[in-house]
């Protein structure tokens, strides 16, 4: 569907760390508090809220108690790392159809186990995956990336680059966990996880927040001179649900694809802000949009430069891979570099031109096929 | 100070909708759905036809099958699992054409590769009423 009237307005992150004493709740005032010394907006201006977080006492109607919210519409949007983008949908919903003018969108986590209350692993990963000793997402991930290179002849060094062409673009993000060089010698020699995911296929867990700030036209026509709208937004959810026999190397995403692509061209689309749990996922996903041929990924990174200058620039600070993955602020990363790449202030790493980006969230890896909850949007600057 | 507890393998946590599924593995059984209505094989069990929505029948499967992916797990989420790595998690499809997740075990696993034929083996747990279905390389 096409937007008309919804505007990203602000953005605010925390810094991200390995080891925190800050508990869940700091982090987000923390990453909430610089949205809205960006935007000059009170807390009182706020009346929509939404909390991504794997936390599970902190559902949204506890967060915002807590925080001292008074609110008109409150979301839970947990949806795994779709959950940044799948937020922001909602939001726009919510303004388009008049109940807000302004919504506070936060995803984070913290990674102190004394504070963390991780959810229960659902039933059939509990029940079907679990029991057989098998190694968390990295496993599941490395079934999907196994398939793609024996079905395609993807290498190692095809999906490495997105990988080594990401770390290139973080070195100068100050936010970056990673921000020194990286060889594609030292992802082929980084540690075996679960053949063929290697240490560098994977994000480092940590700690952090990321908050959005969206607004109906009018009222960010008061906020900001910047003006980010949101062009058009798809999601697909349990694409292959009824399937036994899935397709495992081709995401909802395809789908996904095919909506947003009805309303604006493939080809101009100057940044690409994809969700990089897996140097892998980021290629399934290039496919599945159409910018080559299925199979063809590893073809597609070999003939473009993806760093944050380049002709393809993918994930512009460094991403999930570089930046490191607090929790479910993973699916609001992509999203808070998106906005700074198109307000052109992502000091050090801004890409060259910067009008219009593809944001994706992915998540939920499930049972057999691949990923539950793929979903992604446009946004563009506007004079 | 109480000694600190050994971590556990993981087991399932049975309940209404699967323990069948359990109760047929213990007697060396590997049962899957099938739809009364539209006749669809479903794996994992559900309330439902995930297709259909129909009610749903058990039926036994041959167990026997071929790889479809794999992978050798270094970090096993669970550490009561880490004398065993790597662990040889497989994708099975299944002749009755549903994806199984499960580990190949025996001598010769090794080889494994795309699309090797796999028969299903039973492996009793330190739970005596619970055996898992685990897969080796068919000859």
């Amino acid at each position: 569907m096409r937007r008309k009237r919804v505007c990203f307005v602000g953005y605010g992150s925390t810094e991200y760390s390995r080891k925190s004493e800050e508990p869940q709740l700091g982090h987000y005032a923390t990453a909430i508090r610089a949205a809205l010394n960006q935007t000059g907006l009170k807390k009182k201006d706020i009346h929509g809220l939404s909390i991504t977080t794997q936390a599970s006492p902190d559902t949204a109607p506890h967060v915002a108690e807590q925080l001292g919210f008074e609110l008109d519409w409150v979301l839970n949007a947990d949806y795994g790392g779709a959950g940044g983008v799948g937020a922001v949908r909602r939001a726009a919903d919510a303004i388009e159809c008049g109940h807000l003018d302004v919504a506070l969108l936060v995803g984070g986590n913290s990674f102190d186990r004394s504070v963390a209350h991780q959810r229960p692993l659902e039933y059939q990963r509990g029940n079907f995956v679990d029991v057989y000793g098998y190694g968390g997402p990295n496993s599941l991930m490395a079934l999907i990336q196994r398939l793609h290179m024996e079905n395609f002849g993807t290498t190692l060094e095809q999906i490495g680059k997105i990988a080594v062409a990401q770390r290139f673009s973080a070195m100068n993000n100050p936010q970056a966990l990673f921000r020194e060089p990286m060889t594609m010698q030292d992802y082929l020699n980084s540690r075996m996880i679960s053949d063929p995911i290697r240490l560098f296929d994977c994000v480092m867990p940590c700690s952090g927040a990321e908050c959005l700030v969206l607004a109906s036209e009018e009222k960010a026509r008061q906020i900001t001179d910047k003006l980010v709208y949101l062009v058009t937004d798809a999601e697909k959810v349990h694409y292959q649900v009824a399937d036994m026999l899935p397709e495992k190397t081709t995401f909802g995403m395809k789908l996904v694809g095919e909506k947003i692509f009805s309303e604006v061209k493939r080809e101009s689309i100057d940044l690409f802000e994809i969700y990089d749990d897996y140097p892998i996922a980021v290629m399934i996903q290039i496919e599945d949009f159409g910018y080559c041929k299925k199979g063809d990924g590893g073809k597609f990174v070999d003939t473009h430069d993806l760093t944050y200058n380049g002709d393809f620039p993918v994930n512009t600070g460094g991403g999930e891979l570089s930046v490191g993955q607090a929790g479910l602020a993973g699916g609001f990363l992509h999203v808070v570099e998106a906005l700074r790449q198109l307000r052109g202030e992502a000091d050090g790493h801004q890409a060259k031109k910067a009008e219009r980006a593809l944001v994706t969230g992915i998540g939920w890896l499930n049972y057999g096929r691949n990923l539950g909850t793929t979903v992604a949007l446009v946004m563009e600057r506007r004079k | 100070m109480a000694e600190a507890r050994a971590p556990q393998k993981s087991l399932p946590k049975i309940n209404p909708v699967d323990r069948p599924f359990w109760e047929g593995a213990a007697k060396n059984k590997f049962l899957l759905q099938k739809c009364k209505s539209c006749g669809k094989v479903q794996f994992f069990p559900r309330v439902a036809c995930v297709d259909c929505f129909g009610e749903l029948d058990w039926i036994e499967a041959k167990g026997t099958g071929k790889i479809h992916t794999f992978t050798l797990v270094r970090v096993p989420r669970n550490p009561a699992f880490k004398d065993e790595v790597p662990i040889y998690y497989i994708n099975v499809i299944l002749d009755e054409g549903v994806i199984i997740e499960s580990r190949l075990l025996g001598e010769n696993k090794e080889k494994v590769k795309l699309g090797d034929r796999v028969k299903v083996r039973y492996e009793q747990t330190h739970n005596p009423e619970i055996k898992l279905p685990c897969f080796e390389l068919a000859d």
